[in-house]
């Protein structure tokens, strides 16, 4: 008995410092975004300090204010996620069910493009935006936040759709259903779940998007992951401002993993433990 | 009563790949008849009831329903209401979604929809379950819901593949009777798949046995239960299976195991020839074909004799258990009327 | 009763109706995808390797012009380019190990742990939502910064000193190192979570009946048993290593000089830091054929197993 209360201290003094190390950035950036810039700087480091609003003000209202960020990145994710969907989960159910010549093809290929790394794809975005002026533009970095989203959604809804069993399509068609009242009367309830999911992670992935929105965007579209360097620079750390900014513009990742855990979890491991490779 | 639902196959061939699945099938059914397709697995029974459905195409033949030539047409546009094995029932929906889903289909207003949607349910015995949903549900009555979405749509044809199978026994009996009252009362040709021979032969007005891609016998219950076509089919037909023993035909007699009994229907021919012999008809005897006694199943009610007879196991069914005992030597006689003579090379009945 | 079906007229349109309507379906619903996805990467592909045969400098237009393989021959003799390359190896292949060991071995104390598994599965979450780049600036700055980071703190109160964790060229590879696999072990985490809790107890006790030791269990039954789910976490872990970009932008930049540049940081410093795009896109045509290769050979692999 005294062995197993000793393994079971042991387990959980483990299981605190994997909690510890995996929450230790957000919870010291919050500490740290209510300190002031002398108290920051602190050695040895000051845990009971006065807390201030200043950095968050300064960084919401201020001069570096990053509240047209937080614009860019809502307005670019938002798109992004929505079109992703319109296009993805049609195809994905075409690709999951359906028959028709070249239907393995089209799955290798998306599984493909899935692939790409995108420092491949960033080189001649800039080189074609640049030459008909889609540099800095929401539509012109919308539509190319697609290029990783689509395959993405596609591969996600595709193991959502063949969870089904065979028979719905059968027995709606037999009802009088027909292709497209059958794929939405009775398949795509059964997926919601999965398009829920699937609607997470691509506005995850779109909102902490960076490479393609440093390269892509400019002054007047620049989501907060570039707005971050603001805050940087060769001079100077304004350290808690910069914590008190990454707070901000993480809080919507945060807020949506916190409230939707389980069902990233389960996409997550539905992911891996299907597969990406197509049969 | 319908006097529609009339259903011809002509030279129907279905082939996947290399595989054919079905050689040229031809069969009829009348209106209002409840036929079984009844066979091994894979022996072609469910690909001829989905083509029936419209789920599967032909590469040759016809599909005549009501002598309009449906071999081409879609699934929907048919008239006929098909149970699944599994069911299909949708998951998202309740009940009273599920059966009023084909109306909703073609239009019909709601209110006419869920009178008729009570009234089928009513049919099945399950319009106190309207409001749940069908994971809610246990196995028979999913079973009805899925019967009640057939109904609902009035069909000229009912279509039902394996509909028991998931069932547990009693469950099973229960709803079989079930099913035939049902199909009496609506009037409907229901066509019904089974790889289940005693099922077939207690709910079947007339039945089609398959094997192999082909239908080697068609008739009522009895006939082909009194006269198999064919070794195969009789061996499928029974529990338990009818003995077939290799034996010579001469002049109205069978010589087996060492033994000369007679036998009716010879028709003067001779030969090598199978002889059946249902466990029902054997007998013991003072003297006849020498057997042992290898193992006794007492069932109570009646007892099923196991015995080594010229190397082979039979089977013989008799009231009681008669006081044999493992090892015994005895002697087995059949009812000359009740033997079943078949080619040996071909398995054709002579 | 109002409600009377009548039974369409059957239509006979031909042998191939059925299957073709299923066929224009399909194609309506997957071609405005497919001609997105090929607008968005196989053309803009094309585009780059057109691109990587040209010396372009956006700096110096001038010199801009058709340079057939001499990009790729310059790329040969680079020693920047071929530390790069071994950067990149390094990288992902201590990544993808250390998030895969790590993981596994998490997980398999965290299922001993009978209650809140709960909050660790939240606790996991929280590295795999952040932006990369945040991460980057985040273990940049208050973590890994000298006299202010917390590392620092710790290592000054252990009486072990300061370190430049990301100025010295060993250290900073190191530091990279850790970020990516502080911020990906969880998922490896909760996928073997996930997967070792499906596994059926009844093999275990069988092999506790043979009289196996917790460690023969482990390698005898364990591991064959999950091991699609470690194959599947190489490969997606493998992929986000090879392009990871934005963590390693934040934290170093590529540097201390090169020290932290594997291919990709090369490849985007070279086109849009110095402006040389021309050879930017052959050394991001080369971090393509590698990234489709080894993926090829990962999905054999997966298959023939």
């Amino acid at each position: 008995m005294k062995r197993h209360a000793l393994r079971h201290a042991m387990l959980w003094l483990v299981a605190g410092l994997l909690l510890a190390v995996w929450a230790f950035p957000v919870l010291w950036g919050l500490l740290t975004s209510f300190k002031s810039e002398r108290d920051v700087l602190a050695y040895p480091p000051v845990w009971l300090f006065e807390p201030t609003l200043a950095n968050y003000r300064e960084v919401l209202f201020g001069a570096s204010s990053i509240l047209p960020n937080l614009w860019s990145s809502m307005v670019v994710s938002c798109s992004a996620t929505l079109l992703t969907m319109l296009f993805a989960v049609p195809a994905a159910y075409a690709l999951a069910r359906l028959n028709y010549p070249a239907k393995r093809a089209s799955g290798f290929y998306v599984l493909a493009t899935q692939m790409l790394p995108p420092m491949g794809l960033i080189i001649p975005y800039y080189l074609v935006l640049q030459k008909i002026g889609g540099l800095d533009t929401y539509s012109g970095l919308t539509a190319l936040y697609l290029s990783f989203s689509l395959p993405f959604a596609i591969w996600l809804m595709v193991s959502y759709f063949e969870d089904i069993p065979y028979e719905m399509e059968e027995a709606a068609l037999l009802d009088r259903a027909g292709r497209l009242r059958t794929l939405w009367y009775v398949i795509l309830p059964q997926v919601r779940g999965g398009i829920a999911v699937t609607t997470i992670f691509v506005f995850l992935n779109a909102w902490n998007e960076f490479l393609f929105a440093v390269v892509l965007g400019g002054n007047k579209v620049r989501p907060v992951t570039v707005a971050m360097f603001n805050f940087i620079s060769v001079e100077q750390t304004q350290w808690a401002r910069l914590a008190a900014g990454a707070m901000l513009a993480m809080a919507p990742v945060i807020l949506i993993g916190l409230a939707a855990q389980r069902h990233i979890v389960k996409g997550l491991t539905v992911g891996a433990v299907k597969g990406g490779g197509r049969r | 009563m319908k006097q529609s639902g009339n259903v011809r196959m002509e030279g129907v061939v279905k082939q996947h790949g290399s595989f054919t699945a079905l050689h040229g099938l031809d069969l009829e059914i009348r209106p209002g008849e409840f036929f079984a397709l009844l066979g091994p697995s894979g022996s072609g029974k469910t690909t001829t009831l989905r083509i029936l459905a419209g789920l599967e195409s032909v590469n040759a033949g016809r599909v005549l329903l009501d002598n309009a030539d449906v071999t081409h047409a879609e699934p929907g546009a048919r008239d006929v209401a098909m149970v699944f094995q599994s069911y299909a029932l949708y998951p998202h929906m309740t009940v009273a979604e599920n059966i009023g889903f084909p109306l909703k289909m073609i239009g019909t207003p709601a209110a006419a929809r869920s009178a008729a949607v009570q009234d089928a349910a009513a049919k099945v015995g399950i319009a106190h379950l309207l409001s749940r949903r069908p994971g809610q549900l246990s196995g028979g009555q999913q079973q009805r819901c899925a019967l009640a979405r057939a109904i609902v749509r009035q069909p000229r044809l009912f279509l039902l593949d394996e509909p028991l199978s998931n069932l547990d026994a009693k469950l099973r009996i229960e709803t079989r009777a079930e099913l035939r009252r049902l199909q009496r009362s609506l009037g409907v040709t229901m066509v019904y798949v089974t790889h289940d021979q005693e099922e077939a032969m207690t709910v079947a007005d007339r039945m089609a046995v398959f094997m192999e891609g082909r239908v080697v016998q068609v008739g009522t219950p009895k006939s082909i239960f009194q006269r198999p076509a064919s070794a195969a089919v009789a061996s499928f037909i029974g529990t338990p299976p009818m003995n077939m023993l290799p034996a010579r035909l001469e002049a109205g007699m069978v010589e087996v195991a060492g033994a000369r009994l007679p036998v009716a229907e010879a028709g003067g021919q001779s030969g090598a020839v199978t002889l059946g012999v249902r466990p029902g008809d054997l007998r013991i005897a003072p003297d006849g074909m020498p057997a042992t006694v290898e193992f006794i199943e007492d069932l109570g009610d009646s007892a099923v004799v196991l015995l080594q007879l010229a190397g082979q196991q039979v089977k013989l069914r008799a009231a009681n258990a008669q006081a044999l005992t493992e090892g015994q030597p005895v002697f087995l006689r059949f009812d000359p009327a009740a033997a079943h003579l078949f080619d040996s090379a071909s398995g054709l009945r002579l | 009763m109002a409600h009377t079906l009548t039974a369409a007229p059957a239509r006979d349109a031909g042998p191939v109706t059925l299957a073709r309507q299923e066929q224009r379906f399909a194609l309506a619903l997957l071609a405005p995808a497919l001609v997105l996805l090929l607008l968005t990467t196989t053309i803009p592909l094309v585009y780059l390797a057109w691109n990587s045969l040209h010396r372009i400098d956006l700096g110096m237009p001038w010199l801009s012009g058709f340079a057939g393989l001499d990009n790729y021959v310059k790329m040969g003799n680079d020693p920047r380019f071929w530390s790069s390359l071994w950067l990149t190896v390094v990288y992902t292949c201590s990544t993808v190990a250390l998030q895969v060991v790590v993981g596994l071995s998490l997980a398999l104390l965290v299922l001993q742990i009978p209650r809140g598994q709960g909050l660790l599965r939240i606790g996991a979450i929280l590295p795999i939502v952040l932006a990369p780049v945040v991460v980057g600036l985040f273990w940049r700055t208050l973590v890994l910064a000298p006299d202010v980071g917390l590392v620092d703190l710790v290592t000054r109160s252990l009486g072990l000193g300061s370190y430049n964790w990301l100025g010295d060229p060993q250290l900073a590879l190191i530091s990279v190192i850790a970020i990516h696999t502080w911020q990906w072990t969880p998922f490896a985490f909760l996928v073997m979570l996930a997967t070792l809790s499906t596994l059926p107890s009844d093999v275990y006790e069988a092999a506790r009946l043979d009289r196996a030791r917790p460690w023969q269990r482990f390698v005898y039954i364990t591991l064959p048993l999950i091991r699609p789910a470690i194959v599947m976490v190489v490969i997606m872990r493998t992929m986000t290593a090879l392009s990871a970009f934005a963590a390693i932008f934040a934290a170093t930049g590529g540097g201390p000089g090169s020290a932290t540049e594997i291919l990709n940081l090369y490849a985007y410093r070279t086109s849009f830091s110095e402006l040389n795009i021309g050879y930017g896109a052959s050394l991001a045509m080369v971090l393509m054929g590698i990234t489709l290769a080894i993926s090829w050979l990962m999905f054999r692999l997966r298959r023939s197993r």
